[in-house]
Parts: C-alpha cells; sequence; structure tokens
C-alpha cells in the first residue's frame, strides 16, 4: 500500500474520532468538518505569510507544525465553547441541522475574505515533510496520542459519564452529573482533534480553499463512526481507517467503484447494526487473544 | 406596490418554489419515520431522468445505455406523472431494502442515515454508468405555445417558476385535504405520533409507512421532472445540491409539516432575494444564519410539532 | 471492558499500519515497459465536473489510437491507464499517487485548477512530468519545474471575445459581469475580462456573483437587467452558465452574451437549448484550421464518431470541442516527446526517475504541429500558441443541437 493513502486513512480516522467525541454522549453534531476547515486555514495562513516559521532549512520545520496545531487547537477549543454552550441545548436531528448551518455558514465566510483567497483559497502551503512517508509516520503518531488520550478518557469519570448520559440523560443528571459541562466537555475534545487534523491535512494536501470540510464531508465522517461503531474508541478508527481507503482499494472495478461503495454504506449497518466494532465484539475477540496476564482474570 | 417589491418577492417565489417543491417529499418521510431520508435527492434525479427518456429523450454518447431511446414519446404531463410513479417503486424499493430491516430491529434510527445515505450513492453512481454524465433537456415547448416570461406590474418572472409555484401550493392543498381529511391520512398521523400505540389501534404501521415512502417517492420524482423543465438536468447529480438546501427548508417550516415545507421553501427563497447584489456572496450564509437563529428560538420550526429525540 | 483485548486489537492496526508504510522504490528501477510505454492521465469522470471530464477521455482515446497506429514509441506502444480524479482535491491527490507509484513516465491532467493547485506539488516533488489539457487559473505552470500545460490560460483568450464583440456592435455602451464566486475558474477569469473590459472604457456596470450549485438566477438576472446593459460576460461553468443564457433570455435580455472557457462545451447546448444561439466564446482551438495534424485529428475524431453513430443510433457530432482537442494535443505531445527521447536514448536503458526528467526537458525545448495549430512552450511550461479564435454558437432549428461557428 501507499504511503500516500496511507495518510488519508489516518486522517479520515482522526476525523472519524471527532464525530465519536459528542456521539458518546449522545450528540449528534456535525461540526467536525468546520472545526477542520479552521485548523487547516490556520496552518495555511501561517505558513505561507509568516516567514518567521519557515526556518532556514529547506523543509518546513516540524516545530512550526507543532505551533500551528497548539493555535489551532486553542481557537478551535475556544469557539467550541462559546458555541457549544449555545447549541447544545439542541438535540438529536435539530443539533445535527444547527451545526451543519454552522459550518455553511463558516464556508460562505471564508469564501468571502480576501485574505483565505476566496474560491482559489491558499496554495504553495510548505511541506515538514519530504514525502508521504513522513506525514504518514507523524499522523500516526497522532492518531496514537489522541486513541491513548480517549481511551484513558473513556475510563475516567467524565467518560462513564458521557456513556451515562448517552444511555439515559435524564437519569445521568439525577445521579448529580452535570450534563451541560460533560457535553461541552466531549463538544470541546472534538473541535480540538479536528482542529489539529486540519493543520495536517492543509500541509499535505499542499492547498487549501473554503470546500474542504463541507456538508458532504460531515455525512461521510458520520458514516465513519456509524460503520465502524460509536460505543468505543477502536470503532470510529477502524471506520475512518476502512472507509476513506475504499473508493482508493475499489479502482480496478471501475466504472463499478462509486456503485460498490455505496453497497458497503448501505449493507454496513445493516449487518453490523452495533459498527464493526462494538464492546462486545472486543470481549470476544479477547477470549480468542489470551494475554500472558490476563489467565485469572475474568473480564467485568 | 412599487415594482422593485413586486420584483423581490417574485424573485423570492422563484428560486423558493423549487426549493418547496423538492422539501415536500422530504417533509413526508420525516413526518412518519422521524428520519432524514439521504436518498430523497437521488430520487428526485430519478424523477428527472424518467420525465426526460418518457418524452422521447435520447440518452446520448456516455454510458452503458448510450443512444438509447424509447420507441414512443409521451406528452409532457402523462410523462411527469409516470415518471413520479416510477419514482415511487425505487422508494418503495429504498425503504425495504434501507429502512425496513433496521426498523424490525428496532435499530438506533443514526444508522438509517446512512443507509439512506448509501442507497443514495448507489442511485446516483447507477445513473451515470447507464446514462453518462451529460446534461438533458426537457424541451422548453413541452408546455406548449406559453410566453418564456410574464410582466407582472412591470417585474419579469419566468412562466415555469410561476407553474412551480401553482404545482406545489396545489400539492400542499392536496395532501392537507388527504392527511387530516380521510381515514389513511389520520391513519399515517397516527402512526407518526407514535407507531407502536397505532398498531394496538388496528392500523398497520408498517403499510402506512411504505404508503409515506410511495408518495415520499412520487412527490420526489415528480418534483425532479418540473425542476428539470425549469432548468434542465444537469447530469446524475442534478438532485444532490437540493439536499442541503431542503434540510434547512425542512427545519425551518417544521420538520414533518407539509404546508411547512412550501412555507419554509418560500421564506429561505425570499430571504436569499432580499440580500442585496453587493454582498451577494454572502447570500447562502444569510440563509443559514436564518435557520440558525430559527433552531435556537423555536427548534420544531414555524409549523411544526415538537418532536424531541428523532434522528 | 476487558482492557488487554482492546491494547492487542489496537496493537494488531498498529503494525498493520507500520507494514503499510513502505517507500517507493519504483523510481530509480527501470521502466516498466512490458505493457508498452506507461503513461497517467487523471480526469474528472464522476463529480459535478464529470461533463469536461468525459470530453477529455475521448480525446486521450483518439490521441492513444494515433500514436499506437503509427508504430507507437520505437515499436512498442504507448499504454495509457486513466484514472477517476473526482471533483475533489483529495481524489485528484490519490489518483496522482497512484500513477506515480505505478511508475508512469508522465501524467495528464488533472480536469480542474483547483485540484492542479493540490495534485501538482506532489508530481513536481517527486519529478513527474505533468501537462495540463485543462487548468487556465494563473499560477500552474507556476507551481514547479515539471509543470507544464497546452490549455492557454485565460488573460490570452477571454479578451479575444470582447474584442470581438465591440468589433460587431460598437454601439456597446454598459457591460454587466456574472461570475460563480465559489469557483476558482469563474474568480480568475472574471478579473481579466473586467480589465479588458475598463481598458476598452466599459466598466463594468453592474457585477453579479453566483454559486456553482446555483440553478435559478431570477434575483441576480433582474438586478442587472434593471442597469440596462448591451453586453453581458459570464465566466461560469457549463451547467450554471447554460442556465444563466437560457434565464437571460427568458427573462427579455436581448444583447450580446460573451461566455468564457468554461462554457466551451457543447454539453451547454441541452441546457439553454435555442437560447444558446449567438453565445460568443474565444477559442484556443479551431475545427477550421487547415493543417495535416487538425486534418488527421479532425479525420479521426469523425471515424469514431461515425462508429458511434452507427452502433448507436446517434446524430454524430460535426465538430470536436476544445477540451477535447486539447486533451488529445496533451497526449500528442507527450508521445511526440517520448519518441525522440528513444531514439536519443533508448528507454529501456534508462530507469525511471532519468526518463522522467529527461522527457520534461525534452517537452519544454520541442515545438509540436498540433490540432491546436503550432505550439511550444516556455522555459516555465507556459504554452505558446499561436492561434486564438473567436467562435459563435448556432444552434439548429428546434434547439437540441447546435455548433460553435468560427467568426472571421
Amino acid at each position: 500500500m501507499d504511503a500516500g493513502l496511507l495518510q488519508q486513512m489516518l486522517l479520515g480516522a482522526l476525523l472519524g474520532l471527532s464525530v465519536y467525541l459528542p456521539l458518546r454522549c449522545g450528540q449528534l453534531s456535525l461540526a467536525s468538518p468546520g472545526f477542520y476547515a479552521i485548523g487547516g486555514t490556520i496552518a495555511a495562513l501561517l505558513s505561507t505569510r509568516l516567514p518567521a516559521l519557515g526556518g532556514a532549512s529547506a523543509t518546513y520545520p516540524i516545530s512550526s507544525v507543532l505551533l500551528e496545531m497548539g493555535l489551532a487547537a486553542a481557537l478551535t477549543g475556544a469557539i467550541a465553547a462559546a458555541i457549544g454552550s449555545v447549541v447544545l441545548r439542541l438535540r438529536g436531528i435539530y443539533l445535527a441541522i444547527a451545526t451543519i448551518a454552522l459550518v455553511e455558514i463558516l464556508r460562505v465566510i471564508t469564501l468571502n475574505l480576501a485574505i483565505t483567497g476566496g474560491a482559489l483559497g491558499i496554495f504553495g502551503i510548505p511541506q515538514p515533510f519530504n514525502g508521504p512517508e513522513g506525514y504518514a509516520f507523524f499522523t500516526a503518531a497522532l492518531l496514537a496520542l489522541v486513541c491513548w488520550l480517549c481511551d484513558r478518557l473513556e475510563r475516567t469519570r467524565p467518560g462513564l459519564a458521557m456513556a451515562a448520559i448517552r444511555d439515559d440523560e435524564l437519569a445521568a443528571a439525577s445521579q448529580g452529573i452535570d450534563t451541560a459541562q460533560i457535553k461541552l466537555l466531549a463538544f470541546v475534545l472534538s473541535a480540538v482533534v479536528a482542529g489539529i487534523t486540519g493543520v495536517v491535512a492543509a500541509h499535505f494536501l499542499n492547498s487549501w480553499n473554503a470546500k474542504l470540510g463541507n456538508f458532504d464531508a460531515s455525512i461521510t465522517t458520520l458514516a465513519f463512526v456509524v460503520l465502524g461503531g460509536s460505543r468505543t474508541w477502536l470503532g470510529p478508527v477502524l471506520g475512518g481507517l476502512l472507509l476513506t481507503a475504499l473508493p482508493e482499494v475499489l479502482r480496478p472495478v471501475g466504472d463499478l467503484r462509486l456503485i460498490v461503495f455505496g453497497l458497503v454504506i448501505l449493507l454496513g449497518p445493516l449487518l453490523f447494526p452495533q459498527g464493526l466494532i462494538s464492546p462486545e465484539r472486543l470481549q470476544s475477540l479477547g477470549r480468542l487473544w489470551p494475554g500472558p496476564k490476563r489467565l485469572g482474570r475474568q473480564a467485568p | 406596490m412599487p415594482t422593485e417589491l413586486i420584483q423581490l418577492l417574485l424573485n423570492g417565489l422563484s428560486v423558493g418554489s423549487m426549493y418547496a417543491l423538492f422539501a415536500l417529499g422530504y417533509t413526508l418521510v420525516f413526518s412518519v419515520l422521524g428520519v432524514i431520508n439521504f436518498s430523497h435527492g437521488a430520487v428526485f434525479t430519478l424523477g428527472a431522468y424518467f420525465t426526460f427518456l418518457l418524452i422521447g429523450g435520447n440518452v446520448g454518447s456516455n454510458g452503458l445505455l448510450a443512444g438509447f431511446q424509447l420507441p414512443f414519446a409521451l406528452p409532457f404531463w402523462l410523462a411527469l406523472v409516470l415518471a413520479g410513479l416510477g419514482s415511487a417503486l425505487v422508494a418503495l424499493v429504498i425503504e425495504r431494502v434501507a429502512f425496513q430491516p433496521l426498523r424490525q430491529r428496532g435499530a438506533d434510527p443514526l444508522l438509517a442515515l446512512i443507509t439512506s445515505l448509501g442507497a443514495g450513492v448507489i442511485l446516483v453512481n447507477l445513473i451515470q454508468l447507464l446514462m453518462g454524465a451529460e446534461s438533458h433537456a426537457i424541451p422548453t415547448s413541452s408546455l406548449g405555445n406559453l410566453p418564456a416570461a410574464l410582466n407582472i406590474g412591470g417585474a419579469m418572472v419566468r412562466t415555469v417558476q410561476v407553474l412551480l409555484l401553482a404545482i406545489a401550493a396545489a400539492l400542499v392543498v392536496a395532501l392537507t385535504a388527504w392527511i387530516e381529511g380521510s381515514r389513511s391520512g389520520k391513519a399515517l398521523q397516527a402512526v407518526s405520533e407514535d407507531p407502536i400505540t397505532a398498531q394496538l389501534l388496528g392500523i398497520n404501521s408498517s403499510r402506512m409507512i411504505q404508503v409515506a415512502f410511495g408518495l415520499g417517492g412520487f412527490l420526489a420524482g415528480i418534483a425532479g421532472g418540473l425542476v428539470g423543465l425549469s432548468v434542465s438536468i444537469a447530469g446524475p447529480y442534478f438532485g444532490i445540491g437540493y439536499g442541503l438546501k431542503g434540510l434547512g427548508v425542512l427545519v425551518l417550516g417544521g420538520l414533518g409539516s407539509v404546508p411547512g415545507a412550501v412555507l419554509g421553501g418560500l421564506i429561505i427563497g425570499l430571504a436569499e432575494a432580499c440580500v442585496p447584489a453587493d454582498f451577494s456572496g454572502y447570500k447562502d450564509a444569510v440563509s443559514y444564519g436564518f435557520l440558525f437563529l430559527m433552531l435556537l428560538i423555536r427548534p420544531q420550526g414555524l409549523l411544526g410539532r415538537a418532536l424531541p429525540n428523532k434522528v | 471492558m476487558n482492557r488487554r483485548s482492546r491494547q492487542a486489537l489496537a496493537a494488531l492496526v498498529a503494525s498493520g499500519i507500520g507494514l503499510a508504510a513502505c517507500s517507493d522504490q519504483v523510481a530509480s528501477g527501470p521502466i516498466n515497459l512490458s505493457k508498452g510505454v506507461p503513461v497517467g492521465a487523471v480526469l474528472a469522470l464522476s463529480g459535478n465536473a464529470n461533463l469536461y471530464g468525459q470530453d477529455q477521455k475521448t480525446g486521450l482515446e483518439l490521441a492513444l489510437a494515433s500514436i499506437n497506429g503509427t508504430g507507437g514509441i520505437g515499436g512498442r506502444p504507448l499504454a495509457l491507464s486513466i484514472e477517476d480524479s473526482g471533483s475533489d482535491e483529495p481524489s485528484a491527490n490519490a489518483a496522482f499517487t497512484l500513477l506515480i507509484n505505478r511508475g508512469v513516465l508522465a501524467l495528464i491532467g488533472p480536469t480542474l485548477s483547483q485540484q492542479a493547485f493540490s495534485a501538482d506539488p506532489i508530481a513536481q516533488r517527486r519529478g513527474v512530468p505533468v501537462v495540463a489539457p485543462s487548468n487556465t487559473a494563473t499560477g500552474i505552470p507556476e507551481i514547479g519545474s515539471f509543470i507544464s500545460r497546452v490549455s492557454a490560460q485565460s488573460s490570452v483568450i477571454a479578451p479575444l471575445s470582447i474584442d470581438k464583440a465591440l468589433k460587431r456592435n460598437p454601439a456597446i455602451k454598459r457591460a454587466a459581469v456574472f461570475y460563480a464566486q465559489d469557483d476558482a475558474y469563474s474568480t480568475a477569469e472574471t478579473v481579466i475580462f473586467q480589465q479588458a473590459l475598463t481598458t476598452k472604457g466599459l466598466k463594468p456596470v453592474t457585477v453579479q456573483r453566483t454559486q456553482l450549485n446555483d440553478q435559478d438566477f431570477q434575483t441576480q438576472i433582474s438586478a442587472a437587467l434593471q442597469q440596462k446593459p448591451d453586453l453581458i460576460v459570464l465566466s461560469l461553468q457549463g451547467v450554471d452558465g447554460g442556465n444563466m443564457v437560457r434565464q437571460l433570455r427568458e427573462l427579455g435580455y436581448r444583447g450580446t452574451i460573451v461566455a468564457g472557457n468554461g462554457m466551451n462545451t457543447p454539453n451547454i447546448y441541452p441546457i439553454c437549448q435555442q437560447y444558446c444561439d449567438g453565445l460568443l466564446i474565444a477559442q484556443a482551438y479551431s475545427p477550421e484550421l487547415q493543417t495535416p495534424a487538425n486534418q488527421t485529428f479532425l479525420a479521426a475524431f469523425k471515424v469514431a464518431q461515425a462508429r458511434n453513430a452507427n452502433a448507436r443510433n446517434l446524430p454524430a457530432r460535426a465538430i470536436p470541442p476544445q477540451l477535447l482537442a486539447q486533451a488529445y494535443t496533451a497526449l500528442q505531445v507527450i508521445g511526440d516527446v517520448l519518441r525522440r527521447l528513444d531514439q536519443k536514448q533508448p528507454l529501456k536503458t534508462l530507469s525511471v526517475a532519468q526518463a522522467r526528467t529527461a522527457l520534461m526537458a525534452e517537452i519544454l525545448s520541442g515545438t509540436y504541429q498540433t490540432p491546436l495549430g503550432e505550439i511550444r512552450f516556455s522555459k516555465g511550461g507556459e504554452v505558446i500558441q499561436k492561434n486564438f479564435f473567436v467562435a459563435q454558437v448556432r444552434m439548429d432549428p428546434g434547439g437540441k443541437t447546435g455548433r460553435f461557428a468560427l467568426l472571421p
């Protein structure tokens, strides 16, 4: 397999995680592509307009990419905190549509501002790596870090509270969980993950414009989570990896490529209503995979 | 009324009538299932292609069916109704494949978003495979010798847009009369309130859902044919462009409300028409901003009932 | 929840990723000539730009048949792989990478300028020559030393049609301009049009912005018509442009309409139907050019059309559109260059990377007799073309089909 495709898949997995986080507490937010677009725009602007970030060597310094990621995380987090407190009063489909509306408004503004290059966008974004391999390693490390954090989160109190809200928000509230606070936390984390993903994507794609991170992207990303499974972080990761790879892997099929892709999206939820990865399936898989320390220890 | 004001109104109604037509079938399925059917745009496209073929159109030089032409050519209105029926059949198949299995299992409604998206992707690419990517015209002469545009108090509007608006209005009246006035319409309402209670009351919920899908598909099909008459069929992605706006229209008017869909379409059309030319780049931001505010103030939309927890 | 099983699975996924990331060994190896001389093309065959891609595909197929029918590359056939780039950037990048990894010596594409800004840097970094058949935005060859194009940029062609419109009707006083504000090509071209108008003393009386996916333009049209324009200049793509023309005419506009390169395709006929008639469009290709290269191309096009028409009960298209001719030209240039290179340094003695570098140098140094007339390239890869034309759309009675008739 090729490293460029792998890089696309890793970005897909990160976006999947971003949609997954609010969904874990039952919030169908489709704002992730918007935050992804903000991250990408920040990276494109800083790296093309600020010569100071470029450094002396031929490749763009990784420290500058990390700086962009830090800024993107701060900005997307702050925006998410501000709008989250307003939109998270909405539920279900209303939240989904409100977030789609916000993403569209953002797209129109990006398109109209001179600084973001209008429809042409920003191009000639400098490269921190010489090839897709470098990107893939960097993004794999980033994905591993985000996965690890998600895994930690799912075991700690806020993570458990998220699952409780998803199962029954009223019951969760009556147990003393500050549901508004927890939902906002998930929304902000989701925005931060999407924002830093956008930074990496902008460098990788060489150019950035308002079309990236649109409505279609929202829905495809949701498919990552639904197909992979929305109850544990491994689900969206697997869904993102597989569904991003699928159209490329299907190239030999020729004209039937996108029809087969549609079939997979259609049949996936029918065959695996819980997604490919569910906690139950993981457990049964764990039984087939006896680790040395597992002896004498039963799954709770 | 001054000419400028009439023109503004006509501008809004012109684009709004297309949004309204698109949203009618969309909202019907939502009202019963509480699920957004992402294959709606594809069925709309299919209706336009059916109409085109039935009036004797030639597929053109691409796709597996290149050069294909039906041996007969129907008048436009008959072709439109048949295209609606064909689209209804396809919508029923989609219901059977993408919705029914999930409903029977009581699965998370979120899944239906994705399965219907999959059905839409299949449909659009199947059209491309068979018919190629070319654009096709439903000739303007299909309507007979109507003038291309009407002059109303000094303001101009294309005749076909007036026709679209009239048909959208007639459909709303007919649908509302059916839903409010007939036994089956009442049954549909009962199912949309609560399918299980409806079942207990002796209503065949599954059948009513099929009725809604069939009717939704029919409405999508004729909407596709009519919009195709107004702006030609721009290839297999024709209906997809309306999907997002249509969603906005749906929410604004009230999810699941049939008159709301038309009202929402016209309001968004008017809002867009009111954006001054110098800021026309922000036109879409205005309509989505409007939608966003609406959601915060009155999530159930203008004419909708509150529907918590539906996806 | 079982902690170990999760960790095990995570490790499995991670190791899969690690195994997958292997680096590119193709470039340093010999050229794989087993199926012919490998060349790739990346076209928008799906998504909303697919109508351009299909014309381009036909053009490439004609050029391929012509090259391989006249001896190929030193006796070997040219092996062209065409990949779909969708109409978005990530797919174009993926298709570029895929073909580069397969060891193609040169690439044709991508269809859209917006895709080129994203995908061309990949080819540049990996040293693969690109000949763009349809990118007209400013700044494409400037992406790098391996990027060239046969499609003349808007700044060269667009003003010609304005000149022609004014020559035909010197009384024109009030120009209105429309462009799709969310489209890279349209926004770039409208700047050129507006400059050209201003130099002619016709500063636009109104500039109306539309969106690529808009289909009803009543609002913009009624605003523009209030200014009583007698010249309307459109920078729109095929679908929205076709609808714009139809609605302009239906709403009573009778003056001249000049359209840009995006509407330079017969695919607009079904959309604006009889209303397309009279549209002025500048052309980088003329079917009436009396050169051997163009006659060969026309003959091949007619044979293919007739074959299609007979087999499929279709009216044959009489005249090839510009996009098709440009795609043909792109592959012809690559074919010519490969032949020259193979004579100088037999391809089988070169590594993929050497052949790619040599090929790029050859592309820039040659002069080519093509259907577009004689063309060559500037040092930076910009096409230098002698002949440009302005055509007027003439629709057949009934408004089903038409042609681009060249104006003297």
